[in-house]
């Protein structure tokens, strides 16, 4: 009897000291912290998250020799609990803002923590129009919905299409985009029936069927992941439809789709910031692909673009507020809030609820392995396929 | 008495020393509330196991829909938080009840059962999106209010709201344990048809336990949908909240009273501090190892292993 | 409406065929041995993942990446049924409880080796379409559903009239007695839990064939073969191989005539009604209430 409760408190006395603790601060540098998914559902939008901020970070210290800026990264695994416990961690360890991570139930309770904790927190991967109606004064955010629909929208308007079927996934950010698309597209007359799916669902065919038989749409609009991306185009290929494009959302019109799925790639549009090959018109874009291949030996994406501009936006809102001194009173919420600048993502500025109304995203055609800007019109690289289709 | 209650004295001093220790770091703390919030989940499903004799593979069913009627109730109907988060238990048992067929079906079939409930709960959490928001989360409801100056939304508060309500539900487990109910409940464990002869109603006593475990296990959902402040049916009923209490419980051993909060805050820690600093994509992979490891090797629990003489003496005496 | 209704049960019957692979691996070593094997899912997608791995590496043809499956999934079936063999106490319920660890075990090896990439053929002849009247399929799923009926007659037979197969079926209906005739009830459940591992090999590829896998698909396919098994009810294989194409075929007319957001909750609450008020399920013999 004795020895066991001697066994079990060594085990509890061993267990309690096991995680002692030491805060390593630096006085040179300016110390930013980081929660992305690394692992979990959103692990692959997570690791490009990841690169594209180390990018930005290389390239903000090397352009300049006054502040260094230090990242600390912590995987939240794709849960918000752990997103949470990351600010804080970070918060502790001194960070004076967190480049925030993916997927709004992630980001609302993890900006929550930093506003409490007084931190200026910046996401790209955030859409819920909950998170910028909350008053929180640290919250800024490079992407919202309204940027996903506007591109989308532009091109149905240019294609003078009368009807669309939207093909959604249950899950949140899919099914926020296509609500708002069935809204909007009302409203300018387009037809717009929406196909809500279980995100279980592997055979697509019943649907797309529906799009042929009963819908008979111009369109069809995927907003959902890569893997539904794939089950949907490939029951239109074998139903074939009668409409005129394949589209959809995030990570749909990106290289490696067209690498690991060539057959059924051709003529898809999604949205996209940038062509393929990469095309960088202003030289802070071009350095960054250059940077980028340098670092990790292959061609920028989506999600890295978005992550570059939220963290070069925060960087040099920290280099002002050093400059100014009100680094440690609070003056950075301040000076992020004073951005105004163009960006490989068009231009960036924060309205008062932290929002960037100005996002807009192009939409991008898969072409024999390019990727071509085919709307908005100023932004084309070339002419839609149209119809155009992977069959 | 005072020996025998030897490792439940020291949790709790372990419980007062942690905040005393670690106080003022808010990861440590973060990491001891989700803990906690596990511990309350194992110790429900601990209770099903070891006295109802049910293993079940989707509580989180009950801990989305605690979670999801707290929210609710304290946004929507104006409740204060903490009868919401009482209402998230009550709802939950409530929510239990359609379960009560699949009372009667043995074993594995009871326990993908449950699963099957769990899925049925959150496509009807994303459906029902004119009450839940749907996919698109619920965000803006209460969180935990500041009561007699304790700000039970800080880290320290729900850390201490936490530790006193695992320990309200311990006692409670213990209080059944004890009690006639669960005297015949271990009859029952031991034989049902000898039971049934002498007069319990098997499927009475299980049902109750099934009720309990799901109050408790929506008590917590609600709980840490109050400290996170966003649900969506996906995170509300996510498979990890039936996985999590498992590995913990039997880690802990299920069939002592304490196994399953210890077993709970010791696997977290231990996934959060070490396994991920070792594997940082795919540190489940240890627990699935451990897990394994366990059921061939103690499947009492490392509280089982210490604690072997002691239940032995309990049948006794019982 | 008809023509909706057509391809809809078309598709079903296709999608079902896989299902019932999957679920026959999961009801056979149930049947020898009483314990669900809630690894059998991750056994499926490791066989999926080695047809990526066969394809990707060398172009062929993914189906002739069964050798190589069926030698990974028959080595981790054993081990599995091995490590089963040593639970003594509870068995039932342990059993459950271990087959469930190595299925994460499992899900995060796979996700080590081959990153949370979605995965599928790229073989055109596989993804080729075919029509027939009004209805459409992939070469795929056709191949699929084929090789599927081809496997299930050839374990029939074989469970009908060979002697490890009367052996399996002497021991599911009466392990007792079958040691009292001679039968040695550890080599029957071996047996059962090789055939299991081909199963899941087969299942695999087909799937890689025909849908889109990624690591954290297991405990899906797991579920989905759980659900047929209950609506099999035990002891068939016509039984099983039915249930998984009414339950393809029920998840797209759900589809079809309600909402696709529906398809899994149809799914469900056809197991749960099945499970409370038919125990014997639609095709078995025997009950299993506790």
């Amino acid at each position: 009897m004795t020895r066991r409760n001697f066994l079990t408190s060594t085990l509890i006395a061993g267990f309690a000291a096991s995680f002692a603790w030491s805060p390593v601060a630096s006085a040179e540098e300016i110390q930013v912290g980081s929660h992305m998914p690394l692992t979990g559902s959103l692990a692959r939008s997570g690791q490009s998250f990841r690169e594209g901020m180390l990018v930005a970070v290389k390239m903000y210290n090397d352009s300049q020799t006054k502040h260094q800026i230090k990242v600390t990264l912590i995987d939240d695994e794709t849960q918000p609990a752990k997103a949470v416990g990351a600010v804080e961690k970070l918060a502790s360890d001194g960070a004076v803002a967190i480049l925030g991570g993916y997927g709004s139930n992630i980001v609302g309770p993890a900006s929550d923590t930093a506003n409490r904790l007084g931190k200026v927190y910046i996401t790209a991967g955030a859409v819920s129009e909950e998170l910028v109606q909350r008053g929180n004064k640290n919250f800024f955010r490079i992407n919202n919905n309204a940027g996903y629909l506007r591109g989308f929208e532009g091109m149905v308007e240019e294609l003078k299409a009368q009807s669309v079927s939207i093909v959604a996934s249950t899950r949140e950010a899919p099914m926020l985009l296509a609500k708002g698309l069935e809204e909007s597209l009302a409203k300018k007359n387009v037809k717009v029936t929406l196909h809500p799916f279980d995100p279980a669902i592997t055979d697509f065919k019943p649907i797309i069927n529906k799009v042929k038989l009963q819908d008979k749409s111009e369109i069809i609009f995927m907003s959902a992941y890569e893997n539904d991306y794939v089950g949907i185009i490939r029951a239109a290929k074998v139903l074939k439809p009668g409409v005129k494009l394949i589209s959809g959302a995030w990570s749909l019109a990106i290289p490696k789709m067209y690498q690991d799925f060539p057959d059924l790639m051709q003529n898809v549009v999604g949205t996209t910031p940038l062509p393929y090959p990469v095309d960088m018109k202003d030289a802070e874009g071009q350095a960054f692909v250059a940077a980028f291949k340098t670092m990790f030996n292959k061609d920028i994406d989506y999600a890295a673009t978005l992550s570059f501009v939220k963290t070069m936006v925060l960087c040099e809102a920290l280099g002002r507020a050093a400059d100014a001194g009100t680094l440690k009173t609070g003056g950075l919420a301040d000076e992020v809030r004073k951005t105004k600048r163009s960006s490989v993502l068009g231009p960036i500025a924060f309205n008062e609820t932290g929002d960037n109304p100005n996002f807009t995203l192009a939409m991008g055609q898969h072409r024999e392995g390019k990727i071509v800007l085919v709307s908005p019109a100023e932004q084309a690289t070339g002419k839609i396929a149209y119809p155009g289709l992977p069959w | 008495m005072v020996v025998k209650n030897l490792p439940g004295i020291l949790l709790a001093l372990a419980a007062c020393l942690i905040p005393l220790v670690y106080g003022g770091n808010g990861y440590i703390m973060g990491l001891m509330v989700s803990g906690l919030i596990v511990a309350g989940v194992a110790l429900a499903w601990a209770l099903l196991g070891n006295l109802g004799g049910m293993v079940s593979f989707g509580h989180a069913a009950f801990f989305g829909v605690g979670a999801y009627a707290s929210a609710l109730l304290s946004a929507k109907a104006g409740l204060p938080v903490p009868l919401s988060l009482l209402a998230g238990g009550a709802v939950a048992a409530l929510s239990s009840l359609a379960m009560l067929p699949a009372l009667r079906l043995s074993g594995p079939y009871f326990a993908l059962a449950i699963l099957a409930y769990a899925h049925i709960f959150k496509i009807l959490a994303t459906e029902l999106s004119w009450l839940t928001g749907g996919s698109a989360g619920f965000a803006r409801f209460p969180v935990l209010p500041t009561i007699a100056g304790i700000d039970f939304s800080s880290r320290i508060g729900s850390y201490w709201l936490l530790v006193v309500m695992v320990g309200l539900c311990l006692l409670a487990y213990r209080a059944v344990k004890a009690s006639h109910v669960g005297t015949a409940l271990r009859a029952m464990a031991e034989s049902e048809d000898a039971t049934r002869v002498v007069g319990v109603n098997a499927t009475l006593l299980k049902a109750w336990m099934l009720l309990l475990s799901a109050f408790i296990t929506g008590l917590f959902g609600a709980m840490n949908a109050h400290i996170i402040n966003f649900l969506e049916p996906d995170y509300a009923f996510s498979g990890t909240w039936s996985v999590l209490p498992i590995i913990a419980a039997i880690f802990g051993g299920y069939r002592t009273i304490l196994g399953p909060v210890a077993g709970a805050v010791a696997i977290y820690l231990f996934d959060q501090l070490v396994a991920k600093a070792i594997l940082p994509v795919g540190h489940q992979i240890i627990l699935g190892v451990l897990l394994a490891g366990m059921i061939l090797i103690a499947p009492n629990g490392l509280f089982g292993l210490f604690g072997k003489k002691k239940t032995g003496a309990a049948h006794a005496a019982a | 409406m008809l023509e909706l209704s057509q391809q809809a049960i078309f598709s079903g019957l296709l999608v079902g065929s896989v299902y019932a692979l999957v679920a026959l691996g999961i009801a056979l070593t149930f049947g020898a041995m009483k314990i669900i094997n809630l690894a059998h899912g991750e056994l499926v997608l490791l066989a999926a993942y080695m047809a990526y791995f066969i394809e990707s590496r060398t172009g062929w043809n993914p189906y002739a990446a069964i050798p190589l499956a069926f030698a990974i999934t028959a080595v981790v079936s054993i081990a599995v049924y091995l490590l089963i063999d040593r639970i003594k106490l509870h068995r039932e319920l342990n059993s459950l409880i271990l087959t469930f660890a190595i299925g994460i075990i499992l899900t995060n090896g796979i996700l080590l080796v081959f990153a949370s990439d979605v995965r599928s053929t790229n073989s055109p002849v596989l993804q080729d379409a075919l029509s027939f009247h009004t209805v459409y399929a992939m070469k795929g799923e056709l191949t699929a559903f084929v090789v599927s009926l081809a496997v299930m007659s050839a374990l029939w037979w074989w469970l009908k009239l060979s002697w490890y197969g009367r052996a399996v079926r002497a021991v599911s209906s009466n392990r007792d007695a079958a040691m009292l005739m001679g039968i040695d009830p550890r080599r029957v459940e071996l047996a059962a839990f090789l055939v299991a591992g081909i199963l899941a090999s087969v299942a695999g590829v087909a799937l890689f064939t025909m849908s889109v896998v990624q690591p954290a698909l297991g405990p899906a396919l797991t579920v989905k073969a759980f659900v047929v098994t209950v609506l099999a009810g035990v002891g068939s294989i016509p039984g099983v191989f039915c249930a998984a194409l009414l339950l393809g075929v029920t998840e797209a007319m759900t589809v079809t005539l309600a909402s696709s957001a529906l398809q899994e909750l149809v799914g469900m609450v056809l197991f749960l009604l099945v499970l409370f008020f038919m125990p014997n399920g639609l095709f078995g013999a025997r009950a299993r209430r506790g």
